[in-house]
Protein backbone atom coordinates (compact mmCIF):
# COMPACT_ATOMS: atom_id res chain seq x y z
CA UNK A 1 0.00 0.00 0.00
CA UNK A 2 1.81 2.92 -1.17
CA UNK A 3 2.15 6.08 1.62
CA UNK A 4 -0.67 8.55 0.02
CA UNK A 5 -3.31 5.56 0.11
CA UNK A 6 -2.21 4.71 3.99
CA UNK A 7 -3.04 8.28 4.88
CA UNK A 8 -6.41 8.45 2.42
CA UNK A 9 -7.35 5.16 4.39
CA UNK A 10 -6.51 6.67 7.63
CA UNK A 11 -8.40 10.02 6.60
CA UNK A 12 -11.64 7.98 5.56
CA UNK A 13 -11.30 5.79 8.97
CA UNK A 14 -11.46 8.94 10.83
CA UNK A 15 -14.52 10.48 8.79
CA UNK A 16 -16.64 7.34 8.86
CA UNK A 17 -15.67 6.62 12.68
CA UNK A 18 -17.03 9.60 13.51
CA UNK A 19 -20.30 9.11 11.56
CA UNK A 20 -20.68 6.09 13.12
CA UNK A 21 -20.14 7.46 16.34
CA UNK A 22 -23.44 10.17 15.06
CA UNK A 23 -25.60 7.72 13.65
CA UNK A 24 -25.11 5.17 17.00
CA UNK A 25 -25.76 8.06 19.38
CA UNK A 26 -29.05 8.69 17.30
CA UNK A 27 -29.89 5.22 16.96
CA UNK A 28 -29.79 4.51 20.24
CA UNK A 29 -31.47 7.57 21.55
CA UNK A 30 -28.24 8.85 23.47
CA UNK A 31 -29.21 12.37 21.19
CA UNK A 32 -32.75 13.25 20.47
CA UNK A 33 -33.31 12.81 16.61
CA UNK A 34 -35.05 16.24 17.05
CA UNK A 35 -31.48 17.85 17.27
CA UNK A 36 -29.22 15.44 14.97
CA UNK A 37 -30.52 13.49 12.05
CA UNK A 38 -28.94 10.07 11.51
CA UNK A 39 -25.95 10.36 8.75
CA UNK A 40 -27.66 7.62 7.03
CA UNK A 41 -31.03 9.41 6.95
CA UNK A 42 -29.78 12.85 5.72
CA UNK A 43 -28.23 11.06 2.86
CA UNK A 44 -31.12 9.18 2.07
CA UNK A 45 -33.40 12.31 2.13
CA UNK A 46 -30.65 14.61 0.08
CA UNK A 47 -30.80 11.48 -2.82
CA UNK A 48 -34.69 11.65 -2.23
CA UNK A 49 -34.12 15.39 -3.19
CA UNK A 50 -31.95 14.94 -5.57
CA UNK A 51 -33.89 12.28 -7.59
CA UNK A 52 -37.45 13.35 -6.91
CA UNK A 53 -37.15 16.81 -5.38
CA UNK A 54 -35.44 19.82 -6.69
CA UNK A 55 -32.10 19.85 -5.59
CA UNK A 56 -30.65 19.34 -8.25
CA UNK A 57 -31.95 22.67 -10.16
CA UNK A 58 -31.12 24.26 -6.64
CA UNK A 59 -27.76 23.12 -7.12
CA UNK A 60 -27.47 24.58 -11.08
CA UNK A 61 -28.42 27.62 -9.62
CA UNK A 62 -25.67 27.56 -7.25
CA UNK A 63 -23.08 26.90 -9.76
CA UNK A 64 -24.80 29.46 -12.13
CA UNK A 65 -24.17 32.04 -9.50
CA UNK A 66 -20.58 30.98 -8.42
CA UNK A 67 -19.42 30.62 -12.86
CA UNK A 68 -21.05 33.87 -13.82
CA UNK A 69 -18.94 35.85 -10.28
CA UNK A 70 -16.03 34.01 -11.39
CA UNK A 71 -16.61 35.02 -15.21
CA UNK A 72 -17.14 39.16 -13.20
CA UNK A 73 -14.25 38.41 -10.70
CA UNK A 74 -12.11 37.55 -13.73
CA UNK A 75 -12.30 39.70 -16.36
CA UNK A 76 -12.44 42.82 -14.43
CA UNK A 77 -10.32 41.70 -12.00
CA UNK A 78 -7.51 40.99 -14.74
CA UNK A 79 -7.93 44.17 -16.57
CA UNK A 80 -7.91 46.23 -12.97
CA UNK A 81 -4.51 44.37 -11.95
CA UNK A 82 -2.77 45.24 -15.16
CA UNK A 83 -4.13 48.83 -15.25
CA UNK A 84 -2.90 48.91 -11.55
CA UNK A 85 0.71 47.67 -12.28
CA UNK A 86 0.81 49.63 -15.26
CA UNK A 87 0.10 53.14 -13.35
CA UNK A 88 2.64 52.59 -10.39
CA UNK A 89 1.01 55.47 -8.31
CA UNK A 90 -2.39 54.28 -8.28
CA UNK A 91 -1.45 50.77 -7.78
CA UNK A 92 0.62 51.45 -4.81
CA UNK A 93 -2.79 53.61 -3.62
CA UNK A 94 -5.65 51.46 -4.68
CA UNK A 95 -3.61 48.24 -3.23
CA UNK A 96 -4.02 49.30 -0.03
CA UNK A 97 -7.51 50.30 0.38
CA UNK A 98 -8.38 46.95 -1.44
CA UNK A 99 -6.43 45.72 1.27
CA UNK A 100 -8.38 47.26 3.83
CA UNK A 101 -11.74 46.64 1.81
CA UNK A 102 -11.15 43.23 2.13
CA UNK A 103 -10.38 42.51 5.59
CA UNK A 104 -13.73 44.52 6.73
CA UNK A 105 -16.69 42.65 6.82
CA UNK A 106 -17.96 43.84 3.73
CA UNK A 107 -20.44 40.82 3.44
CA UNK A 108 -22.69 42.35 6.53
CA UNK A 109 -23.51 45.36 3.65
CA UNK A 110 -26.06 42.33 1.85
CA UNK A 111 -29.28 43.97 2.78
CA UNK A 112 -27.76 47.16 0.33
CA UNK A 113 -27.29 44.66 -2.43
CA UNK A 114 -30.77 43.01 -1.64
CA UNK A 115 -32.14 46.63 -1.85
CA UNK A 116 -30.42 47.56 -5.45
CA UNK A 117 -30.95 44.18 -6.74
CA UNK A 118 -33.94 42.73 -5.29
CA UNK A 119 -34.37 39.66 -3.63
CA UNK A 120 -33.00 37.70 -6.54
CA UNK A 121 -29.68 35.99 -7.81
CA UNK A 122 -27.80 38.87 -9.20
CA UNK A 123 -27.58 40.32 -5.43
CA UNK A 124 -25.78 37.07 -4.45
CA UNK A 125 -23.71 37.21 -8.02
CA UNK A 126 -22.79 41.17 -7.18
CA UNK A 127 -21.75 40.95 -3.51
CA UNK A 128 -20.24 37.87 -4.36
CA UNK A 129 -18.03 39.04 -7.47
CA UNK A 130 -16.49 41.51 -5.03
CA UNK A 131 -14.60 38.63 -2.85
CA UNK A 132 -13.79 37.22 -6.04
CA UNK A 133 -12.41 40.57 -7.87
CA UNK A 134 -9.55 41.68 -4.80
CA UNK A 135 -7.54 38.12 -4.84
CA UNK A 136 -7.82 38.49 -8.83
CA UNK A 137 -6.97 42.24 -8.65
CA UNK A 138 -3.77 41.96 -6.16
CA UNK A 139 -2.30 38.91 -7.67
CA UNK A 140 -2.63 40.34 -11.41
CA UNK A 141 -0.77 43.30 -10.50
CA UNK A 142 1.64 41.38 -7.87
CA UNK A 143 2.39 38.62 -11.06
CA UNK A 144 2.79 41.86 -13.15
CA UNK A 145 5.56 43.29 -10.69
CA UNK A 146 7.45 40.46 -10.09
CA UNK A 147 8.01 39.46 -13.41
CA UNK A 148 11.88 39.15 -13.70
CA UNK A 149 13.45 41.93 -15.82
CA UNK A 150 16.54 39.71 -17.56
CA UNK A 151 13.62 37.34 -19.08
CA UNK A 152 12.01 41.08 -20.78
CA UNK A 153 15.58 42.39 -21.44
CA UNK A 154 16.25 38.70 -23.51
CA UNK A 155 13.11 39.24 -25.48
CA UNK A 156 14.02 42.72 -26.20
CA UNK A 157 17.83 41.66 -26.96
CA UNK A 158 15.65 39.33 -29.58
CA UNK A 159 13.70 41.59 -31.27
CA UNK A 160 10.37 41.39 -30.18
CA UNK A 161 7.36 43.56 -30.76
CA UNK A 162 5.99 44.27 -27.98
CA UNK A 163 2.81 42.01 -28.86
CA UNK A 164 5.42 39.46 -28.91
CA UNK A 165 6.95 40.14 -25.66
CA UNK A 166 3.35 39.87 -23.99
CA UNK A 167 2.61 37.11 -25.47
CA UNK A 168 5.38 35.08 -25.39
CA UNK A 169 7.19 36.07 -22.47
CA UNK A 170 5.17 38.32 -20.00
CA UNK A 171 1.83 35.89 -20.22
CA UNK A 172 3.59 32.56 -18.98
CA UNK A 173 5.22 34.49 -16.57
CA UNK A 174 2.46 35.99 -14.62
CA UNK A 175 -0.20 32.97 -15.36
CA UNK A 176 0.72 30.80 -12.49
CA UNK A 177 0.70 33.33 -9.92
CA UNK A 178 -2.84 34.83 -11.25
CA UNK A 179 -4.03 31.04 -11.23
CA UNK A 180 -3.61 31.70 -7.38
CA UNK A 181 -5.18 34.47 -6.97
CA UNK A 182 -8.26 32.79 -8.97
CA UNK A 183 -8.04 29.81 -6.79
CA UNK A 184 -8.42 31.94 -3.86
CA UNK A 185 -11.57 33.98 -5.39
CA UNK A 186 -13.02 30.74 -6.65
CA UNK A 187 -12.98 29.68 -2.61
CA UNK A 188 -14.18 33.29 -1.68
CA UNK A 189 -16.33 33.46 -4.18
CA UNK A 190 -17.97 29.73 -2.81
CA UNK A 191 -18.08 30.63 0.85
CA UNK A 192 -19.52 34.16 -0.20
CA UNK A 193 -22.50 32.55 -2.76
CA UNK A 194 -23.71 29.82 -0.49
CA UNK A 195 -23.73 32.11 2.84
CA UNK A 196 -25.60 35.02 1.00
CA UNK A 197 -27.96 32.43 -0.10
CA UNK A 198 -28.81 30.96 3.17
CA UNK A 199 -28.61 34.48 4.81
CA UNK A 200 -30.92 36.18 2.55
CA UNK A 201 -32.80 33.05 1.36
CA UNK A 202 -32.34 33.44 -2.22
CA UNK A 203 -30.96 31.33 -4.84
CA UNK A 204 -29.88 27.26 -4.83
CA UNK A 205 -28.90 25.28 -2.34
CA UNK A 206 -28.16 28.03 0.82
CA UNK A 207 -31.86 28.56 0.11
CA UNK A 208 -32.70 25.30 0.45
CA UNK A 209 -31.11 24.88 3.79
CA UNK A 210 -32.38 27.91 4.99
CA UNK A 211 -35.86 26.81 4.45
CA UNK A 212 -35.66 23.64 5.72
CA UNK A 213 -34.25 24.98 9.11
CA UNK A 214 -37.45 27.70 8.83
CA UNK A 215 -39.53 24.41 8.51
CA UNK A 216 -37.89 22.77 11.24
CA UNK A 217 -37.14 19.75 8.84
CA UNK A 218 -34.10 18.19 10.79
CA UNK A 219 -33.43 15.53 8.50
CA UNK A 220 -33.65 17.77 5.15
CA UNK A 221 -31.50 20.59 7.60
CA UNK A 222 -28.58 17.98 7.71
CA UNK A 223 -29.04 16.59 3.81
CA UNK A 224 -29.02 20.45 3.61
CA UNK A 225 -25.88 20.70 4.90
CA UNK A 226 -24.22 17.55 3.98
CA UNK A 227 -25.01 18.77 0.29
CA UNK A 228 -23.61 22.16 1.07
CA UNK A 229 -20.39 20.25 2.62
CA UNK A 230 -19.96 18.11 -0.44
CA UNK A 231 -20.54 20.68 -3.14
CA UNK A 232 -18.17 22.95 -1.27
CA UNK A 233 -15.48 20.06 -0.38
CA UNK A 234 -15.78 19.05 -4.10
CA UNK A 235 -15.26 22.89 -5.22
CA UNK A 236 -11.96 22.70 -3.65
CA UNK A 237 -10.73 19.02 -4.60
CA UNK A 238 -11.18 20.26 -8.09
CA UNK A 239 -9.19 23.47 -8.02
CA UNK A 240 -6.55 21.68 -6.36
CA UNK A 241 -6.46 19.67 -9.27
CA UNK A 242 -6.23 22.22 -12.21
CA UNK A 243 -4.42 24.10 -10.30
CA UNK A 244 -1.64 21.25 -10.17
CA UNK A 245 -2.09 20.50 -13.49
CA UNK A 246 -1.52 24.14 -14.21
CA UNK A 247 1.33 23.94 -12.77
CA UNK A 248 2.97 20.67 -14.74
CA UNK B 1 15.49 72.50 -26.63
CA UNK B 2 12.16 70.98 -24.98
CA UNK B 3 12.29 70.49 -21.51
CA UNK B 4 9.72 68.78 -19.11
CA UNK B 5 7.73 70.92 -17.00
CA UNK B 6 7.34 69.60 -13.35
CA UNK B 7 4.39 70.94 -11.38
CA UNK B 8 6.09 70.98 -7.98
CA UNK B 9 3.55 73.12 -5.61
CA UNK B 10 3.26 71.38 -2.40
CA UNK B 11 -0.44 70.29 -3.30
CA UNK B 12 1.03 68.58 -6.32
CA UNK B 13 3.30 66.65 -4.36
CA UNK B 14 0.64 65.69 -1.89
CA UNK B 15 -1.47 64.60 -4.55
CA UNK B 16 1.62 62.86 -6.49
CA UNK B 17 2.21 60.51 -2.85
CA UNK B 18 -0.42 56.94 -2.26
CA UNK B 19 -1.74 58.71 0.54
CA UNK B 20 -2.39 61.37 -1.21
CA UNK B 21 -4.13 59.73 -3.95
CA UNK B 22 -6.27 57.65 -1.99
CA UNK B 23 -7.29 60.56 0.31
CA UNK B 24 -8.43 62.07 -3.06
CA UNK B 25 -10.28 58.84 -4.04
CA UNK B 26 -12.13 58.52 -0.97
CA UNK B 27 -13.29 62.08 -1.09
CA UNK B 28 -13.92 62.29 -4.83
CA UNK B 29 -16.55 59.35 -3.50
CA UNK B 30 -17.77 61.41 -0.73
CA UNK B 31 -18.25 64.24 -3.04
CA UNK B 32 -20.38 62.19 -5.69
CA UNK B 33 -22.01 60.51 -2.96
CA UNK B 34 -23.30 63.70 -1.53
CA UNK B 35 -24.29 64.81 -5.26
CA UNK B 36 -25.91 61.73 -5.82
CA UNK B 37 -27.94 61.94 -2.23
CA UNK B 38 -28.78 65.70 -2.50
CA UNK B 39 -30.13 65.10 -6.22
CA UNK B 40 -31.83 62.01 -5.98
CA UNK B 41 -30.19 61.47 -9.54
CA UNK B 42 -29.44 57.58 -8.94
CA UNK B 43 -31.83 55.44 -6.76
CA UNK B 44 -33.16 58.15 -4.35
CA UNK B 45 -34.13 55.63 -1.07
CA UNK B 46 -30.51 53.95 -1.62
CA UNK B 47 -27.86 57.20 -1.46
CA UNK B 48 -29.09 59.01 1.40
CA UNK B 49 -26.70 62.05 2.04
CA UNK B 50 -23.99 62.23 3.82
CA UNK B 51 -24.73 64.20 6.31
CA UNK B 52 -27.63 61.99 6.92
CA UNK B 53 -25.28 59.06 7.69
CA UNK B 54 -23.49 61.02 9.82
CA UNK B 55 -26.08 62.58 11.89
CA UNK B 56 -27.01 58.57 12.27
CA UNK B 57 -23.65 57.52 13.38
CA UNK B 58 -23.16 60.60 15.41
CA UNK B 59 -26.62 59.45 17.44
CA UNK B 60 -25.41 56.30 17.75
CA UNK B 61 -21.62 57.40 19.01
CA UNK B 62 -23.64 60.11 22.03
CA UNK B 63 -26.79 57.95 22.84
CA UNK B 64 -27.19 54.59 24.53
CA UNK B 65 -29.15 53.29 21.50
CA UNK B 66 -27.34 50.64 20.74
CA UNK B 67 -25.45 49.68 23.64
CA UNK B 68 -27.92 46.77 24.64
CA UNK B 69 -26.82 45.58 20.73
CA UNK B 70 -22.98 46.56 21.35
CA UNK B 71 -23.27 44.18 24.61
CA UNK B 72 -24.96 41.72 22.80
CA UNK B 73 -22.37 41.46 19.80
CA UNK B 74 -19.06 41.78 21.95
CA UNK B 75 -20.19 38.93 24.29
CA UNK B 76 -20.31 36.47 21.20
CA UNK B 77 -17.40 37.52 19.29
CA UNK B 78 -15.27 37.47 22.66
CA UNK B 79 -16.86 34.30 23.38
CA UNK B 80 -15.95 33.16 19.79
CA UNK B 81 -12.32 34.12 20.10
CA UNK B 82 -11.99 32.69 23.53
CA UNK B 83 -13.14 29.58 22.70
CA UNK B 84 -11.21 29.29 19.49
CA UNK B 85 -8.02 30.25 20.90
CA UNK B 86 -8.84 27.91 23.77
CA UNK B 87 -9.22 24.71 21.39
CA UNK B 88 -7.86 25.84 17.90
CA UNK B 89 -4.10 26.57 19.72
CA UNK B 90 -3.51 23.10 21.63
CA UNK B 91 -5.19 21.53 18.68
CA UNK B 92 -2.85 23.33 16.11
CA UNK B 93 0.07 22.43 18.67
CA UNK B 94 -0.99 18.71 19.17
CA UNK B 95 -1.62 18.46 15.20
CA UNK B 96 1.52 19.60 14.29
CA UNK B 97 3.82 18.43 16.66
CA UNK B 98 4.46 15.00 15.60
CA UNK B 99 4.59 14.48 11.40
CA UNK B 100 1.87 11.63 10.53
CA UNK B 101 -0.58 13.15 12.57
CA UNK B 102 -0.11 16.25 10.19
CA UNK B 103 -0.52 14.49 6.96
CA UNK B 104 -3.36 12.89 7.75
CA UNK B 105 -5.39 15.90 9.77
CA UNK B 106 -3.88 19.11 8.01
CA UNK B 107 -5.76 18.35 4.25
CA UNK B 108 -9.40 17.13 6.44
CA UNK B 109 -9.04 20.98 8.17
CA UNK B 110 -7.94 22.61 4.70
CA UNK B 111 -10.79 21.03 3.31
CA UNK B 112 -13.17 21.64 6.19
CA UNK B 113 -12.17 25.77 6.13
CA UNK B 114 -13.31 26.20 2.85
CA UNK B 115 -16.58 25.30 4.16
CA UNK B 116 -19.22 28.60 4.86
CA UNK B 117 -19.41 28.01 8.18
CA UNK B 118 -22.48 30.45 8.46
CA UNK B 119 -24.18 27.49 6.93
CA UNK B 120 -23.81 25.37 9.99
CA UNK B 121 -26.35 28.09 11.85
CA UNK B 122 -29.23 25.97 12.01
CA UNK B 123 -27.89 22.93 13.34
CA UNK B 124 -26.56 25.52 16.37
CA UNK B 125 -30.12 26.56 16.28
CA UNK B 126 -31.22 23.45 17.28
CA UNK B 127 -29.28 22.75 19.78
CA UNK B 128 -28.30 26.33 21.45
CA UNK B 129 -31.70 27.81 20.66
CA UNK B 130 -31.63 31.39 18.67
CA UNK B 131 -30.02 33.39 21.84
CA UNK B 132 -26.58 34.63 22.01
CA UNK B 133 -25.19 31.42 22.15
CA UNK B 134 -26.05 29.95 18.99
CA UNK B 135 -23.83 33.00 17.16
CA UNK B 136 -21.25 32.64 19.53
CA UNK B 137 -20.85 29.01 18.54
CA UNK B 138 -20.55 30.25 14.30
CA UNK B 139 -18.39 32.48 15.25
CA UNK B 140 -15.57 30.22 17.49
CA UNK B 141 -16.02 28.23 14.30
CA UNK B 142 -15.51 30.47 12.38
CA UNK B 143 -12.41 31.25 14.07
CA UNK B 144 -11.10 28.16 14.86
CA UNK B 145 -9.84 27.77 11.39
CA UNK B 146 -7.26 30.38 10.85
CA UNK B 147 -6.07 30.30 14.79
CA UNK B 148 -5.36 26.36 14.33
CA UNK B 149 -4.00 26.11 10.75
CA UNK B 150 -1.21 29.21 12.02
CA UNK B 151 -0.67 27.50 14.80
CA UNK B 152 0.01 23.65 12.79
CA UNK B 153 1.89 26.50 10.54
CA UNK B 154 4.01 27.90 13.41
CA UNK B 155 4.57 24.57 14.64
CA UNK B 156 5.84 23.32 10.93
CA UNK B 157 8.86 26.61 11.53
CA UNK B 158 10.12 25.17 14.87
CA UNK B 159 13.42 24.14 14.26
CA UNK B 160 14.19 20.63 15.33
CA UNK B 161 17.16 21.49 16.57
CA UNK B 162 15.97 23.93 19.08
CA UNK B 163 14.11 20.79 20.50
CA UNK B 164 16.56 18.43 20.23
CA UNK B 165 19.16 20.59 22.32
CA UNK B 166 16.54 21.11 24.84
CA UNK B 167 16.25 17.06 24.98
CA UNK B 168 19.83 16.99 25.09
CA UNK B 169 20.41 19.16 28.48
CA UNK B 170 17.31 17.23 30.28
CA UNK B 171 14.10 19.56 29.41
CA UNK B 172 10.74 17.91 30.65
CA UNK B 173 7.85 18.16 27.68
CA UNK B 174 6.50 20.61 29.67
CA UNK B 175 9.47 22.56 29.76
CA UNK B 176 10.16 22.03 25.96
CA UNK B 177 6.46 23.09 25.06
CA UNK B 178 7.23 26.49 27.83
CA UNK B 179 10.56 27.32 26.58
CA UNK B 180 10.78 26.11 23.08
CA UNK B 181 7.40 25.44 21.45
CA UNK B 182 5.80 28.24 22.62
CA UNK B 183 7.92 31.35 22.27
CA UNK B 184 9.13 30.07 18.27
CA UNK B 185 5.13 29.90 17.70
CA UNK B 186 4.11 33.21 19.04
CA UNK B 187 4.37 34.99 16.42
CA UNK B 188 1.79 32.69 14.01
CA UNK B 189 -0.45 32.04 17.23
CA UNK B 190 -0.97 36.04 17.57
CA UNK B 191 -2.03 36.50 13.75
CA UNK B 192 -3.63 33.42 14.04
CA UNK B 193 -6.08 35.17 16.48
CA UNK B 194 -6.02 38.65 14.60
CA UNK B 195 -6.98 36.78 11.57
CA UNK B 196 -9.59 34.60 13.63
CA UNK B 197 -11.35 37.68 15.04
CA UNK B 198 -12.01 39.37 12.31
CA UNK B 199 -13.58 35.97 11.12
CA UNK B 200 -15.63 35.81 14.03
CA UNK B 201 -17.07 39.32 13.84
CA UNK B 202 -17.98 38.17 10.05
CA UNK B 203 -19.41 34.64 11.16
CA UNK B 204 -21.25 36.47 14.45
CA UNK B 205 -22.75 38.94 13.27
CA UNK B 206 -23.61 37.48 9.71
CA UNK B 207 -25.40 34.86 12.00
CA UNK B 208 -27.56 37.61 13.87
CA UNK B 209 -28.62 39.22 10.50
CA UNK B 210 -30.23 35.91 10.00
CA UNK B 211 -32.21 35.06 13.49
CA UNK B 212 -31.26 37.31 16.80
CA UNK B 213 -32.93 39.11 19.64
CA UNK B 214 -30.04 41.58 19.57
CA UNK B 215 -26.74 42.65 18.56
CA UNK B 216 -25.52 44.54 16.01
CA UNK B 217 -26.04 42.44 13.01
CA UNK B 218 -29.90 42.46 14.19
CA UNK B 219 -29.61 45.79 13.76
CA UNK B 220 -28.26 46.35 10.68
CA UNK B 221 -31.78 43.57 9.66
CA UNK B 222 -34.21 45.59 11.48
CA UNK B 223 -33.36 48.88 9.39
CA UNK B 224 -33.12 47.43 6.54
CA UNK B 225 -37.14 46.20 6.96
CA UNK B 226 -37.75 49.59 7.93
CA UNK B 227 -36.33 51.07 5.15
CA UNK B 228 -34.58 53.63 7.18
CA UNK B 229 -31.34 53.21 5.09
CA UNK B 230 -29.48 56.09 6.16
CA UNK B 231 -29.34 54.38 9.59
CA UNK B 232 -28.61 51.03 7.89
CA UNK B 233 -25.13 52.58 6.33
CA UNK B 234 -24.71 54.65 9.53
CA UNK B 235 -24.20 51.30 11.82
CA UNK B 236 -22.47 49.71 9.01
CA UNK B 237 -20.05 52.46 9.46
CA UNK B 238 -19.60 51.98 12.70
CA UNK B 239 -19.08 48.58 12.52
CA UNK B 240 -16.36 48.85 9.98
CA UNK B 241 -14.90 51.30 12.35
CA UNK B 242 -14.92 49.12 15.28
CA UNK B 243 -13.49 46.28 13.34
CA UNK B 244 -11.08 48.23 12.02
CA UNK B 245 -9.65 49.61 15.79
CA UNK B 246 -10.12 46.20 17.06
CA UNK B 247 -7.70 44.69 14.13
CA UNK B 248 -5.14 47.86 14.56
CA UNK B 249 -5.23 47.47 18.32
CA UNK B 250 -4.48 43.50 18.36
CA UNK B 251 -1.90 43.92 16.05
CA UNK B 252 -0.02 46.49 18.11
CA UNK B 253 -0.75 44.41 20.73
CA UNK B 254 0.71 41.38 19.57
CA UNK B 255 3.32 43.13 17.79
CA UNK B 256 4.71 44.83 21.28
CA UNK B 257 4.12 41.19 22.73
CA UNK B 258 5.59 38.74 20.05
CA UNK B 259 9.24 38.67 19.87
CA UNK B 260 8.95 37.90 15.96
CA UNK B 261 5.93 38.48 14.30
CA UNK B 262 5.77 36.31 11.41
CA UNK B 263 2.68 36.47 8.83
CA UNK B 264 1.73 33.58 6.70
CA UNK B 265 0.66 34.55 3.33
CA UNK B 266 -1.45 32.35 2.17
CA UNK B 267 -3.89 32.43 5.75
CA UNK B 268 -6.08 34.47 3.93
CA UNK B 269 -7.97 31.80 2.13
CA UNK B 270 -9.46 30.00 5.64
CA UNK B 271 -11.81 32.99 6.71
Amino acid sequence: MSESTRLAAWRLGWIFGALLIVETSVRAGWISSFFLAAPTRAVIVLWQQLVHGNALVLTGITLFEIAACLAIATVFGILAGFFLWRYKLIGTSYETLLAALFSSPVILAYPIFLVTFGRTSAAVIALSSIFGLIPIVINTKSAFQNVNPILLQVGASMNLTRKQLFRHILIPAVAPTIFSGFRLALTYILKSVLGLEYVAQVGGVGMWLSDAAFKFEVEEVYAGLFGTITLSILFLYLINRCERWFRR
Amino acid sequence: MATARHDTSPFAAIVQTPLGVQALTLLGLVVVWECIGRTGLLFPDLFPSITEILQSLWTYLTTPVLIPHIKASLYEVGGAIALAALFGVPLGILWGSKQSWLEIVEPLILYAAVVPKIVIFPVFILFLGIDVHSKLAVGAIAAFFPVSLLTIAGMREVKKVYVDVARTIGATPMQIAKNVYLPAIAGQVFTGIRIGLGAAVTGALLAETKIAKAGLGFMIVEYYGQFRIADMYALLLFIFILAAIANWAMKSLFGALSPVSRRSGDAGMYF
